[in-house]
Order: C-alpha cells, then structure tokens, then sequence
C-alpha cells in the first residue's frame, strides 16, 4: 500500500491538539450500513417485545394496587360521590396520618425491623450451614434427614398452631430449665411465650415460616459448586469450618442475600406467629391485630360521613394500613437489590 | 473422590502402620452430623413432639375439658373413624363431592399450574437478567408479589375487589373488570374461544388456554419466589462461560439450552419441589382451605387432622416423582457424586 494515500491531511495544529482529516465514507454510507440491516431490525423487535412484555406483566401486578393507594388518599365524602373513580376528588392525608399517630406506626415498624432483622440473619446462615451439611457430607442418613426437612415444609404450620402454642406456653427441658433457675436469671418469669424467645429459637432451629425452602436452595447452589474448591482449600491447611466461612460463605453471596431478602420479608409480613407466639399488647407489631386491624379513634369518627359506604371506608383504611406495612419492604428491596446484581465477581469459580 | 486418592497416598507411604482414629470418611460423615446439628436439635426437641400429636389427632376424638374441672384435654382412641367419616362419609362443597373426589380432581389442576410457573418464572428471570432500560425498576415491581404472597397483604387482598365491585355498582362505568382476580377475566374468555374455534382444535385445550389466560395474574403473583431463585441463580453463572460462548459462534439459543440451563438445572429442582409444596399447601387452595375451614379456630381436631394427614401423603407421593423425574436432567457442577 501506498503510505501517502492513508495518512490523514493535518487541517490545524497548535499546541496540544490536532485536527485531521481522514479518508473515510460518509456519514450517510455508514449510517446506513449500521442501522439497515436484518440484525438491527431483529435487535429493535426483540427490544420492543421485551419491553412491551415486561411493561404489561408489570401492569398486572401492579393494577390491584392503584385502587389501593388512591383509595388511600381519599377522604369519606369520596366514597359517597358516584362520579369519583380512581382520582379522590377531595383528597387528604387523614387516613395516613391517624394510621401513623393513633396506631403508633414508627413503634410498630420498629419492633417488625427488630424481630424481623435478627430472625432473617439467623435464618440465613443456619439454613446455608445446614445445607452445606447437607450438600457436602456423606453420612449415614441423611436421606432420612433431608426428608425430615420436607417434612417440616410440606406440613403447614397452620394445621399445628395449637400444639405449638402449648409447647412454647410450657416450654421446658425435661423441667431443668425452671429447677435450674435459668428462666429467672434471664428475665423470663413468665415463660418464654409472649416474648421474641419462641421465633428466635424457631430460626436458630431451621423450622421458622418456609426454612426449609432456604435448606433446599441453599442445599442445591452448594452441590452445584465444584469440590476442587474445598479440595485445594484443605490441601492448603484449612480446616473444614474455615473452609467454610472464607471460602463457601463469601461465594454463595448472591444466594445468602436472596435468602435474606425472603426471610426478611415473610417474618415482616408474617401474621400467624406473631398473633399466635405474641397475642398480649405490649409488643406491638405492623403485623399485630392490634395495629393494621383496628380503625383509628378518628377515623372512626369520620367513617359516617361515607354514610352507606362506610364499610367501603373501612375497608380502604384497612388497606392503607397494609400498603404501609409493606412500603418499608419495597424501598429496602430497591437498596438491596443492588447488592444481587453483584456478587459473581467476588466469586471463586473464575473460568471453571 | 478426594478421600479415596489420599487414602492411596496413605497406604502407599505407610501401609502397615495401623489406624488411628476415625478414618476420613467417618470423620466427613462426623462433619456433616455437625453441619446439620441444629436441625436435628430442633426437630427431637421442638418439632417431633409437635407433629406427634397431629398425627395421634387423626386417630382419636379431642375433647377440650372445662376450666373448671382442671382445663387441658383428653383423647379418645377412635382408630380409623376419622378419616372414613372425613374422606368419604361428609361432603365438603355445593356440588356435593367428598373431600376424597375434591382431593384428586383438583390435583390434576395443580400439576398444571406448577409446570406453568416453572416455565413462566424461568423464562422471566431470564428476562430479567438482560441488560435493558429500567431493569431496576422492572426487578423492584416483580418482587412485589414476593411480599404479597405471604402473611398479611393475602389476608387484606380477599377484600380489595370490595373496592372495586362497590365503586363499579355506583353507576354504570364498568372499572372492576381488569382487576386481577380468578373470576374477572383480564380478556374475555368468548373472544379467545372464537379464535381457536376455527383451529380446529380440542375443546379441553381450549378451556385450558382460556383458563390460564384468565388466571395470569395467579400465575404471575405465584411465581415471585421462583423469579428470585432464578435470577439469584443465573447470576452465579460465569459471565465467561457466556463469553468463551459467544466467540465459538453460539447462537443465543443454544447458549440457552447448552449453558444456561444445565446450570441453572440445580435450582430447577429447588423450584419444583418448592411450586409443588407452596401451591399444594397455600391457604387459597380449595382443598387446603377445606382442611383448615374444619377446625377455623385451631382448637385441634381428629377429622381436620386425619384430612391434612391423607392430603400430605399424597404430596409426598408427588414430590418423589418429582425428585425422579429431575434426577435426569440435573447438572452438578462436580466428577461424580
């Protein structure tokens, strides 16, 4: 080739910087070869399709909600106007704000964030050390012991509410706990029932709401992670439980943090245990009877003013208290899920 | 396969030195009871009693005895009584049908729907695993039903179409129709019959179609879980794997079928058992709601038990065909096992 012909024409040139001119096709040439042709188009439609896909399944979950939340700001006069359908002609905050004051709604959330908190860490990391139990060993009855896990979440908890109930009111170690003094030193006089005590060791255990899903996932991402792993780990000293916590755990992120999302979550939705494990009014939760099934004093006031729909009313109330209750769960899942995203980066199977 | 090479080794530098200790294998085995030692703490000591007595419950007439005399409650053996009188002896709903016709008829619809979510869940999740404009927020809406699935919002959905069928009998604009809901139909079912008519298909097809087209918001809000297990699973997919994929030439489709699926196939088998439990056992399921509306207050009973009892064997029966059926395509990223 000839050097001349493909070495760019200087147009301007100053200190730092340089214009040139090269040789190449237009602008309209070049476009065109970009953008008319089968693959972009292909691209375009499947882009479209995708997004129009998405969009409407997005629809459908989200459509039961717009009643919800615009019935939420509507006050009870609205109720009672034929033209007003989902834009509140009057609307107002009264519902939010007597959920929020009268019902004690930052003391409720608090409580929810506390059990619920320490129940999912417990969760997440029993369940993902009894898996790698599970997904690692060989012994002698673990068939039996895997099915055990089934056991435990094939049959709903429902159907043993009251067997529960009468195992945590008396709860007791073959009475040592009691004859030892354990119960008092620790605060306990009147038992563990009405106390956090119940779901705490419920999750220390594997056996709160659906912990058998989380043996099983975890179970299933851990046999599928290559043993050269824990091989060339023990070739190096490490011992079974270090392998454990520096190589497995920092691994299986993505899975720990789904796990944590759901246990989290399902224990602050949760209504069974809580109204079962803590009847009594001194711990209130977002999910106690006491706070999302009862009217506000106020509100109960206004409720004749929806005259024949006051029941309409009331349930809109009710329902606003559940959009409250699940609204602290969407922000933190918006700030979690960042986290899911990463993860395979800090991983251990680069090129396997 | 790890033991048996330094096992080897062992016996080839030293082989008549004698043993001492356990052996790997039972020192692994020692492990693994460690692993899994809380589980097995709680099921002697919390669980195993508490199950016990549901399963004795099936077997015997509950009687609650007044505070008065003392409180607490006694049993009556009663034998095979209550499941006769459950299974066959009572109907359980208008149409007349025991709970034993209502437990198998509705089985065949729950298989469906399990397949369906599977499928549905998968192909979602790798929807959303996709680079694309407002994958965030997509992500953050689809985890919704997550949250609405369990405890309380259930409860408040039976009574949010209150709402909609007050607000739509104010007058005439017709709103409640697009509420996700099994009976509104999100489209009309007559359009989609007239469409297939001329296809000149089975009509059993056709009911079905129209049923799953009326039922996607069920479909949808019941595989959030799944979507999740997905996502978090094909996120623990190489990105090289895809990578080395991509400069041999694979198309997207048999990077799906050759990749992503043998190794997400793990979790498949997590979501199936799943699915199957938690449609099985939901509260909404008109055999689970049979078994519970029996004793609506938690005061144990023999016939509720005896009903549950029958109903989880029959979903254990289940689950080990599935466990069977997965064996097959399951990939696990080791030698052997």
């Amino acid at each position: 080739m000839n050097n001349n012909q493909s070495a760019p024409r200087i147009l301007k040139e100053s200190k730092n910087k340089i214009r040139v001119d090269f040789e190449r096709t237009s602008r309209k040439e070049r476009l065109k070869a970009k953008y008319l042709n089968k693959n972009f188009y292909k691209k375009v439609l499947v882009v479209i399709f995708r997004l129009l896909l998405l969009i409407g399944i997005s629809y459908i979950i989200l459509f039961p909600f717009f009643s919800k939340i615009s019935a939420s700001f509507m006050s009870p006069i609205d109720f009672i106007q034929s033209d007003v359908k989902l834009i509140p002609k009057y609307p107002t905050l009264d519902t939010y704000r007597y959920l929020i004051t009268e019902n004690h709604y930052f003391k409720a959330m608090l409580n929810t964030f506390i059990l619920s908190f320490s129940c999912a860490v417990i969760q997440t990391f029993i369940c993902a050390f009894i898996g790698y139990g599970f997904a690692k060993f060989k012994f002698k009855g673990r068939g039996i012991m895997f099915a055990l896990v089934m056991l435990t979440m094939i049959v709903p908890h429902q159907i043993l509410q009251s067997s529960f109930v009468q195992k945590f009111i008396y709860f007791d170690f073959f009475g040592l706990f009691k004859a030892t003094g354990l119960y008092s030193a620790l605060g306990f006089t009147q038992g563990i029932y009405n106390t956090y005590v119940p779901l705490i060791l419920l999750s220390l255990t594997g056996l709160a709401f659906k912990n058998g899903l989380f043996i099983l996932i975890m179970r299933q991402f851990y046999r599928g992670v290559p043993d050269e792993l824990e091989e060339s780990s023990y070739v190096d000293g490490y011992g079974v439980f270090k392998t454990f916590f520096h190589i497995i755990l920092p691994l299986s992120v993505p899975m720990l943090i789904t796990v944590f999302i759901l246990s989290f979550s399902w224990q602050w939705t949760d209504i069974f245990y809580i109204n079962s494990f803590m009847p009594s009014s001194d711990h209130l939760f977002l999910t106690s009877n006491d706070f999302w099934a009862v009217m506000p004093d106020t509100l109960e006031l206004l409720k004749d003013q929806a005259g024949a729909n006051y029941q309409t009313y009331e349930i809109a109330v009710q329902n606003t208290a559940g959009l409250l209750v699940i609204l602290p769960l969407i922000i933190m899942y918006c700030f979690c899920q960042r986290f899911l995203i990463q993860g395979i980066e800090h991983s251990g199977f680069g090129g396997t | 396969m790890t033991n048996e090479i330094k096992l080897q080794n062992a016996t080839v530098s030293a082989p008549k030195k004698k043993h001492r200790g356990a052996s790997l294998n039972a020192k692994k085995a020692r492990m693994g009871w460690i692993f899994i030692l809380p589980f097995v703490i709680g099921f002697v000591f919390i669980y195993a009693s508490v199950i016990y007595e549901s399963f004795i419950y099936s077997f015997a007439q509950y009687n609650t005895i007044p505070a008065i005399r003392g409180g607490g409650y006694s049993l009556t053996w009663v034998g095979f009584d209550n499941f006769v009188t459950q299974l066959v002896g009572t109907t359980v709903d208008e149409e007349g049908r025991t709970f034993l016709e209502m437990m198998f008829t509705s089985f065949g619809q729950q298989v469906l729907d399990v397949v369906i979510i599977i499928m549905f869940s998968l192909f979602i999740a790798v929807l959303l695993n996709q680079k694309m404009v407002g994958r965030t927020a997509f992500r953050a809406i689809f985890f919704v039903p997550v949250v609405v699935s369990a405890g309380i919002i259930a409860k408040i959905d039976n009574t949010a179409s209150a709402i909609m069928d007050s607000m739509a009998s104010m007058d005439g604009i017709d709103l409640g129709e697009v509420s996700g809901g099994g009976l509104n139909a999100l489209v009309s079912a007559m359009d989609f019959q007239m469409m297939f008519q001329n296809l000149g298909v089975g009509s059993g097809f056709i009911t079905m179609i129209t049923n799953l087209v009326s039922n996607i918001y069920d479909i949808v809000s019941r595989s959030g879980v799944q979507m999740l297990i997905f996502l978090a699973g094909l996120q623990s997919i190489s990105p090289s794997i895809y990578e080395s994929c991509q400069m041999e030439g694979a198309t997207g489709w048999e990077t799906f079928w050759k990749i992503t699926f043998p190794m997400i196939s793990p979790m498949i088998l997590a979501n199936s058992v799943y699915t199957v439990i938690d449609s099985f056992t939901a509260e909404s399921n008109e055999v689970m709601q049979a078994i519970l509306d029996i004793s609506p207050n938690g005061v144990p009973n023999g016939q509720q038990s005896a009903a549950a009892w029958t109903y989880f064997t029959i979903v254990i029966v289940s689950l080990g065909l599935i466990a069977l059926i997965c064996k097959k395509f399951v990939f696990y990223q080791r030698r052997n096992d």
